[in-house]
């Protein structure tokens, strides 16, 4: 159990003289002043990080059926992902605006590349869900991408920070495959091709429940082929990735630093094996150090910065965020290419107003109610009390910590969208602002464990050093990518929020789960978990059959 | 039976000089020069109306509409037939003609979206469901990734690619006969949104409108440069083959292709035509009066039908036409993003979605026949409850925005479409005089909306499949 930090006992003392002011009417004046010497020092209440009454296993929130507080919506099909809460439908401007981001978040854009993943946002974000792994080694990824870096840290000297698969032409022409990698293809530095192929081949693992029940997993093998702009650097890390779902963000984004902080023990002193530790990531506006919220490994603290990165990374739009297109000075057919693009000079791809406009609608986009509640009784099925009490019991809750209130939203600092503009000092986001939220996460980076190696290998495993035949392989153990981002190490990841996880694939029956998609179910996605979460992961396989299934029911309910 | 009727009448009498007498008569001449001697003031107003009398009006324009946009597109079918049998100028024209008739009414229409009416709502089962579970996308989806249906150009303004590349197909619809042999309306309805992906457009009127004008590539036909002011032009040979009398002789463009080609494109325009008339049929018939099923609910609905009405006007208004169809194309300066983008028709598009919210507030309809559907108007109604300002100000904002639309109606008709008035830069004025206008209707029609006391609040609860 966590002690009050001085830092929360003083939020608490702050709440209460408010609520000492308030309350009083017409008669507020002639208040008379509180006593300043109670008699009998209030007992200090043991509150959560949020300053609430902690959650227990066995009692059941009203207000956990509305995961996203006011910016949840009652569906649960296809477009559960895809919806605006109805504070912003019973606005027309809001309305409006959410609409404009929607199409910019689904429509291609003039000036996409020079090298991209796909050409919007859409284009990953299925459906406004989750990527998927290609069906086939044939089928290059669209929705996911390989980040890459140094083992020592910092982006490929040739490659960047990202591998993307297309060049332009694959989106401005009528023959897709023609922007696809070539081996030493853009080495001339006149004819650009995509980076470099990635596929994924899976290899079996079997396992078996303490109780004798058998189950399967898929542990992937990385392989890179067709370099298009030469080898790697020396010491490459490669950290495979599919796009996530996008819903629920801004009140993510307005959770207070503070309260994150609070859940952080970088050096475990609670002794329970868990010690999370709060990315602390640059915001390219300001230079500032900031509590990193967003991507697998939290390297981003805003929405804004999460899509703007997207923007140029992903799509090949540049913004004010990030005004220089994603080649790196070893790359100079993607700078011919840059040059050739419409916009020049200082002005950037993609416009401020756009920006905002899909910021908003990130930001905004709500979170789904859970199932299995009845509302009309308000009675939970059976099996969802069972499960959750066993969620808390088994630990789940130490990382992916259920409940978090958000402070005020507020408004973009790229401005107030209008029209026809932006208007300076935006107004907060009330939808989104003082909103008790479920999103089953701290936020924090843990260390999952594994191990990675990278070989050079032939197509039929042999040792090999260069050549058009001599693919880059990946393998690793556990969940590990051996990729460092930040302050995040190649075994660290960010705790995923689990609001929605139920209805993935109900938005995209080819989603799978995990950062790379390896768990086909949440089932395979629970029995991944290693390091950290490894003592969970035990005592979740020590259950009975019937409990793993309450469990995984309740997971399913989210 | 006499005597029933006789007691209804006395008590409406009752109520109706009951009401008056309640009424301040007072001496400012707001409620007329009999008011001060107690006889029964009108406030300027010549036609009584009730709430439930505007939703019935409502109601009989949205039949009306929709019978106008049934109506046209079974005779833009009979054109393409016609077209196909026969491909030359003049049936070509005539088809192209027919498209864009049947685009008058549609237009007008729109203003029924946006308020879990059947275009948004309506199940295959002729229940209303929850937004999203109408056809509105297979009518009118856009912006196409076209790539899916047929040929495109090697370099275009825009991309008629999807998505993704993981979504595309192997060539296209029409082109590869080995995985989809035939094309009918069950190919086109498969295909739709094919890989949960929304540019993957094969049904509704941009589908026909792209296989009638093809890719807007200039009048070079390069794909390139600055934009000039025609739509696409694909010539009629694209349809020539030996079943029409032009063996051997089939286009895909500026190709020569087989035979099967251009026949496979036939199919597919007049199946597309022919789900466009299913999906029509449908909505008219859930608004017929007396059975449909939503006719009956939204006549019988008071202020929830009021709210609704409204909130077509405004959510229409805004963020449909001011900010997606004509702000963001402004925005981007893109074709892509051009709502007839084909035809280079989106001047109309504009005009009458405009016109569709005048109509709603006026309560004025002209059909196709020329037959003038006529009603109890929202604007009567403000008057009658005591908001005559607010009426004026609502009527003279509709009408502002129609000036306005009509002056990008003018410009496109005399030689500057849409697509070539955008490029001329941002601050583009009659664009920005039409985004202008709409967004004080706007604000005007949800003062409209306090007034009357209506809300929107309690229309979208989403429901959902539990």
């Amino acid at each position: 159990m966590k002690l009050l930090s001085p830092a929360a006992a003083s939020v608490v003392a702050t709440l209460f003289v408010l609520t000492g002011c308030g309350g009083g009417g017409g008669q507020s004046t002639t208040q008379p002043t509180p006593n300043p010497t109670p008699v009998d020092p209030v007992p200090t209440p043991v509150l959560d990080h949020s300053g609430l009454t902690p959650l227990t296993a066995d009692v059941l929130d009203a207000n956990e059926y509305y995961s996203g507080g006011e910016a949840t919506v009652k569906v649960a099909n296809e477009d559960a992902f895809s919806r605006r809460p109805v504070a912003i439908s019973d606005d027309f401007q809001l309305d409006g605006f959410f609409t404009s981001g929607d199409h910019l978040f689904r429509t291609p854009h003039r000036d996409i590349g020079p090298l991209l993943s796909t050409g919007n946002c859409q284009g990953c974000h299925l459906n406004d869900g989750k990527g998927k792994v290609p069906a086939s080694v044939d089928t290059p990824m669209t929705s996911m991408f390989m980040k890459i870096g140094k083992a020592e840290g910092g982006p490929d000297p040739v490659y960047g920070g990202q591998l993307q698969t297309f060049a332009v032409q694959s989106f401005t022409t009528s023959d897709a495959s023609s922007g696809l990698p070539s081996y030493n293809g853009s080495t001339n530095g006149n004819e650009l091709f995509g980076e470099a192929y990635a596929f994924v081949e899976y290899q079996t693992i079997n396992g078996t429940y303490p109780d004798g029940q058998t189950y399967q997993l898929r542990n992937p093998v990385y392989k890179i082929k067709d370099l298009s702009f030469g080898p790697f650097g020396p010491t490459v890390r490669l950290s495979p990735r599919v796009a996530p779902a996008i819903f629920g963000s801004g009140l993510l984004e307005a959770i207070p630093s503070s309260n994150i902080e609070q859940l952080a023990d970088e050096n475990d002193s609670n002794n329970d094996g868990i010690s999370g530790r709060v990315s602390l990531t640059t915001d390219v506006l300001t230079g500032e150090q900031k509590t990193g919220r967003f991507s697998y490994k939290a390297q981003n603290p805003s929405v804004l910065q999460q899509i703007s990165a997207a923007y140029r990374g992903d799509i090949g739009l540049t913004n004010k965020l990030f005004p220089q297109e994603a080649c790196t000075d070893q790359q100079a057919a993607c700078q011919l290419v840059a040059d050739q693009e419409t916009q020049s000079g200082d002005e950037v791809d993609f416009s401020d107003r756009e920006l905002a406009l899909v910021e908003f609608y990130n930001r905004v986009l709500a979170v789904p109610a859970r199932r299995g509640y009845d509302e009309a009784n308000d009675s939970w099925d059976d099996i969802i009390i069972k499960g959750r009490k066993l969620f808390f019991d088994v630990g789940c809750v130490n990382c992916h910590v259920p409940r978090h209130k958000t402070a005020v939203a507020n408004g973009s600092v790229l401005g107030e969208i209008t029209l026809t503009g932006l208007e300076p000092n935006a107004e907060p986001i009330a939808t989104l602002s003082n909103q008790l939220i479920f999103p089953y996460t701290d936020l924090l980076l843990h260390d999952m464990g594994g191990s990675c190696e990278i070989t050079r290998e032939t197509a039929i495993g042999d040792s090999c050093s260069e050549g058009a035949q001599c693919l880059y392989v990946q393998k690793c153990e556990g969940l590990a990518d051996g990729l460092s981002e930040g302050v995040a190490t190649g075994t660290e990841w960010k705790t995923p929020a689990l609001w929605g996880v139920g209805l993935v694939q109900t938005v995209n029956p080819q989603a799978s789960f995990l950062h790379d998609g390896r768990a086909q179910t949440l089932e395979e996605a629970i029995l991944w978990h290693g390091g950290e979460a490894q003592t969970s992961n035990n005592a979740f396989q020590h259950l009975t059959g019937e409990q793993r299934q309450q469990l995984l029911s309740f997971v399913g309910s989210l | 039976m006499v005597l029933t009727k006789t007691t209804k009448l006395a008590t409406a009498m009752f109520l109706v000089l009951n009401l008056t007498a309640c009424g301040d008569d007072g001496t400012d001449g707001v409620n007329g020069i009999n008011g001060q001697d107690g006889a029964v003031g009108t406030d300027g107003v010549s036609t009584f109306v009730t709430r439930a009398d505007v939703v019935n009006t409502n109601a009989n324009i949205a039949y009306a509409v929709y019978s106008d946009s049934l109506i046209r597109a079974v005779e833009m079918r009979e054109s393409l037939q016609q077209f196909v049998d026969a491909p030359n100028a003049t049936s070509f024209a005539q088809a192209k003609q027919a498209w864009l008739a049947a685009r008058e009414p549609y237009g007008q229409s729109e203003v029924y979206r946006f308020r879990s009416g059947p275009i948004d709502a309506l199940k295959p089962d002729g229940s209303i469901g929850v937004e999203g579970d109408g056809p509105e996308g297979r009518i009118n989806a856009w912006p196409l990734g076209e790539a899916i249906i047929d040929y495109v150009a090697v370099v275009i303004d825009g991309d008629s690619n999807p998505e993704s590349p993981a979504n595309a197909l192997s060539n296209n619809i029409i082109s590869n006969s080995a995985d989809y042999p035939q094309i009918n309306k069950t190919t086109l309805l498969d295909m739709f949104e094919f890989g949960e992906d929304e540019r993957n457009v094969t049904t509704g009127y941009h589908a026909i409108e792209f296989l009638l004008w093809g890719q807007d590539l200039n009048a070079d036909k390069t794909g390139s440069g600055e934009r000039d002011n025609t739509g696409g032009q694909r010539p009629f040979s694209d349809y020539y083959s030996a079943t029409n009398g032009h063996e051997s002789a089939c286009t895909s463009g500026t190709l020569v292709m087989a035979d099967q080609i251009c026949m496979r494109r036939g199919d597919y325009l007049l199946a597309a035509a022919d789900v466009l008339i299913d999906d029509l049929t449908a909505i008219t018939s859930s608004w017929e009066p007396n059975v449909g099923v939503h006719y009956n609910a939204f006549v019988a609905g008071g202020n929830v039908s009021l709210a609704k009405i409204l909130e077509g006007m405004g959510r229409l208004s805004f963020g449909e036409l001011a900010g997606e169809r004509i702000n963001i194309a402004l925005t981007t300066d893109s074709q892509e993003d051009e709502h007839s983008c084909f035809s280079d028709n989106t001047h109309r598009d504009i005009y009458l979605n405009a016109k569709g919210v005048q109509n709603s507030y006026n309560a004025n309809y002209i059909r196709i026949n020329g037959e003038v559907i006529q009603g109890a108007s929202i604007h009567d109604l403000l008057v009658v409850e005591g908001f005559h300002e607010l009426a004026n100000e609502l009527r003279g904002a509709l009408e502002q925005t129609q000036l306005n639309a009509s002056v990008i109606d003018t410009h496109a008709k005399t030689g500057t479409p849409f697509d070539v008035l955008i490029q001329q830069s941002i601050q583009q004025p009659n664009i920005l005089a039409v985004i202008n206008s709409l967004v004080s209707q706007t604000d005007v029609i949800e003062q409209a909306i306090g007034a009357l006391g209506v809300t929107t609040n309690d229309l979208r609860q989403d429901t959902g499949e539990f």
